[in-house]
């Protein structure tokens, strides 16, 4: 016994540097250390920069290179000379103007794409196959055709929706019902039929089942893309760009872009900060709700898949 | 009475695949009634029907005398325990069996003393504010058993629902399900692939397969007198073996397989011609090599299976049949080893002639005289639960 055990180690000293090298990264029978390393290597690369952002956001001068010690002045700050975000009539203007067109576009979007998805999920026969490949379609259209065939109709069809915040909320509630009807609907297929089935069964009529047991059982599912949508949309740049009219329906990530080609200031990453914020903070709350309502469900998870997998 | 149900020339069809092809049963009030049949043979489409949640092609499904057919499943006085028990995750137990009174906007009061009732029943009393995903799959089934039967309902359908419990607690909740069964009284319509639950807790048994109904009966009936091949291998270990019928007298058929001469007692004795003829292993007796007497055919023992309780010997005849033998272990020693010589008797009055000559399923694994496993079917959570069969 002692003796085969000496002999592994004898064994174990003839490997080279390299073999051993080779052996702590391909061992089978350890950690992909490999895959970690280039998992953390692109996790540094894309945080870096904007962590970057954010610190010179509170930088106490102009300069968005030359960190001269911490202030929050150019979040706060009343000064007419300072161009804070929470005081300066543009940045605010645009903050607001982003903050309502993602709040009405959950409002609108998410219970339209909800039907939908129950729609389409339940929908058998005839031409349910390729409804539901085409409801991916905006998923896969660039964002600058969409935002260009938006254009065209509204000026030259649809000339009764006035270009600024209605066109800007009909054009993002188009692209992100999307979002609602994939996410719904997987949560749908997980949780199959049965459930409506035991209610009609137990003497509920389809209104009373769908309100009773689908709505909870997917209440989920609907918090989960309401969080996405309201993401996507205080993210959106191309179809906000299109479909404005002017100064007054700038949104956040317009008002950035525009502020960076002519003079980057840290007021400017200030903005950019809060609307990350703003959007983490909308999609953790999802997931967390999420999570919340499907405790206790083992081995169902491919709703929250879904989720992971658009999760912005 | 009530809760009669009646299935009338029912046909159920998906697009080119007949799931249910034209069947006729009749199941009395406060019956058990079995539907037995491999997977795909149309069982539980037919429970589905009666339940409302498919709509029949053809045919009609009568409750008391009145077609259902156009009857949404929510307005039926029928009631289903689910496969998958489909127990409402969000709803505490208390309110899943409180559903279907709230549908019927009965009087608070009256709610709280029939789930608890109910709960009584399937003793559950105190783990009403419990969460399905909190109990464990026996607990879950009572939940589901009293979410039905609170209703009252005519006729409780019951789709597998012990298909996703382990085999000790599927026996215990067998003997429960039936003992409940005689307390309320009302019909019971049990879907199952299991013979054994068909056979310990039936009052009668339609054997199904492919749409069709193959035999209906009681359990001793379809298990002592099959009058198919499908019915034969379906339920138990036959020994089959196909055989030229030269008609009979007396109630006793001859027959011939291979060079063999025998006489069948049972099944359809005035036929001639092509047919098969049946034995249950425990029938069959081993008798020493040089024994002589009507019935008795040379054979070899080829295997011995020890199964605990009795013995299986598996002797193989000269015509290349295989003869399964059950031995009762009674604690002596085998007279028999693999490769003895042996005589195989198969007394006249064990052996049937079935009246169809039908293929048996087919099975290439089985391993010949162990209990087929071409009757299983997926557990609940394995495979998709909407695949209906």
């Amino acid at each position: 016994m002692s003796q085969a055990v000496a002999t592994g180690r004898t064994t174990t000293q003839d490997f080279s540097t390299w073999r051993r090298l080779r052996g702590w990264i391909t061992n089978p029978w350890g950690k992909p250390r490999f895959l970690v390393v280039v998992t953390w290597t692109y996790i540094v690369w894309s945080i870096a920069p904007v962590l970057v952002a954010i610190q010179f956001s509170f930088n106490n001068s102009r300069s968005l290179t030359v960190w001269n010690g911490f202030t929050t002045k150019w979040y706060t700050s009343t000064s007419p000379d300072i161009n804070s975000v929470f005081h300066d009539p543009g940045l605010r203007g645009a903050l607001q103007q982003s903050m309502k067109l993602a709040f009405l576009d959950v409002v609108i979007a998410t219970p339209i794409g909800v039907l939908l998805a129950i729609g389409l999920a339940r929908w058998r026969g005839r031409g349910s196959g390729g409804a539901n490949f085409l409801m991916l379609f905006p998923l896969v259209t660039p964002e600058i055709v969409m935002g260009v065939s938006l254009l065209l109709l509204f000026s030259h069809l649809l000339t009764a929706v006035p270009f600024g915040t209605p066109a800007q909320v009909l054009g993002h509630v188009t692209f992100s019902i999307s979002y609602v009807v994939v996410i719904v609907r997987g949560r749908l297929f997980s949780i199959g039929r049965s459930y409506e089935e035991a209610a009609a069964d137990l003497g509920a009529s389809p209104p009373v089942a769908l309100y009773r047991v689908l709505l909870p059982l997917l209440l989920p599912a609907i918090v989960a893309s309401a969080a996405i949508v309201f993401a996507i949309s205080i993210d959106d740049f191309v179809i906000s760009q299109w479909l404005s009219n002017g100064a007054n329906t700038t949104t956040v990530p317009m008002t950035i872009y525009n502020a960076t080609r002519a003079t980057p200031q840290p007021s400017t990453d200030g903005i950019a900060t809060v609307i990350m914020v703003i959007t983490l903070a909308a999609v953790i709350a999802g997931v967390l709700v999420f999570r919340f309502f499907t405790r206790g469900e083992h081995g169902r998870g491919s709703a929250i898949d879904d989720v992971a997998g658009f999760g912005i | 009475m009530a809760g009669e149900v009646k299935v009338v020339d029912l046909v159920k069809r998906f697009g080119d695949v007949t799931a249910v092809d034209g069947i006729n049963l009749n199941m009395p009030s406060g019956e058990f009634f079995s539907m037995l049949g491999p997977s795909g043979c149309g069982k539980t489409t037919t429970l589905r029907m009666i339940a409302g949640f498919e709509q029949p092609t053809e045919g009609q499904i009568l409750l008391d005398g009145d077609d259902m057919a156009f009857t949404p499943p929510h307005k039926r006085n029928v009631n289903t325990v689910f496969q998958s028990y489909a127990l409402f995750p969000h709803l505490s137990v208390y309110d899943n069996v409180a559903f279907g009174l709230k549908r019927q906007k009965r009087p608070k009061s009256e709610i709280r003393e029939r789930v608890g009732e109910a709960l009584e029943l399937v003793q559950l009393r105190g783990l009403e504010k419990r969460k399905p995903a909190q109990m464990s799959g026996g607990q879950q089934q009572r939940v589901a058993l009293a979410r039905a039967l609170v209703l009252k309902p005519a006729v409780l359908l019951l789709d597998e629902p012990l298909g996703a419990l382990d085999a000790k607690l599927r026996k215990q909740l067998q003997i429960e399900l039936k003992a409940l069964q005689q307390q309320v009284g009302i019909t019971f319509v049990y879907v199952t692939h299991d013979q054994e639950e068909a056979l310990t807790m039936s009052d009668r048994i339609a054997v199904m397969s492919e749409g069709r109904v193959e035999q209906v009966g009681p359990p001793q009936e379809v298990y002592e007198e099959p009058t198919t091949t499908f019915v034969a291998d379906f339920l138990g270990v036959s020994n089959l073996m196909t055989a030229q019928a030269h008609g009979g007298s007396n109630g006793r058929c001859r027959v011939t397989v291979g060079e063999f001469e025998l006489y069948a007692a049972q099944g359809d004795t005035a036929t001639t011609g092509d047919t098969k003829i049946v034995i249950r292993p425990e029938r069959v007796h081993l008798e020493p090599h040089d024994s002589s007497g009507e019935n008795r055919v040379p054979g070899m023992v080829e295997r011995v299976v020890y199964l605990g309780n009795a013995n299986q010997i598996i002797t193989g005849l000269a015509n290349g049949d295989k003869i399964q033998a059950l031995v009762q272990n009674t604690g002596q020693e085998l007279t028999y080893k693999q490769g003895d010589p042996v005589r195989v008797y198969m007394p006249a009055d064990a052996l049937r002639v079935l009246t169809d000559t039908g293929t048996a399923p087919i099975d290439e694994n089985a391993v010949p005289g162990i209990p087929s496993p071409a009757a299983r079917e997926p557990l609940a959570g394995e495979g998709s639960p909407n695949v209906s069969v």
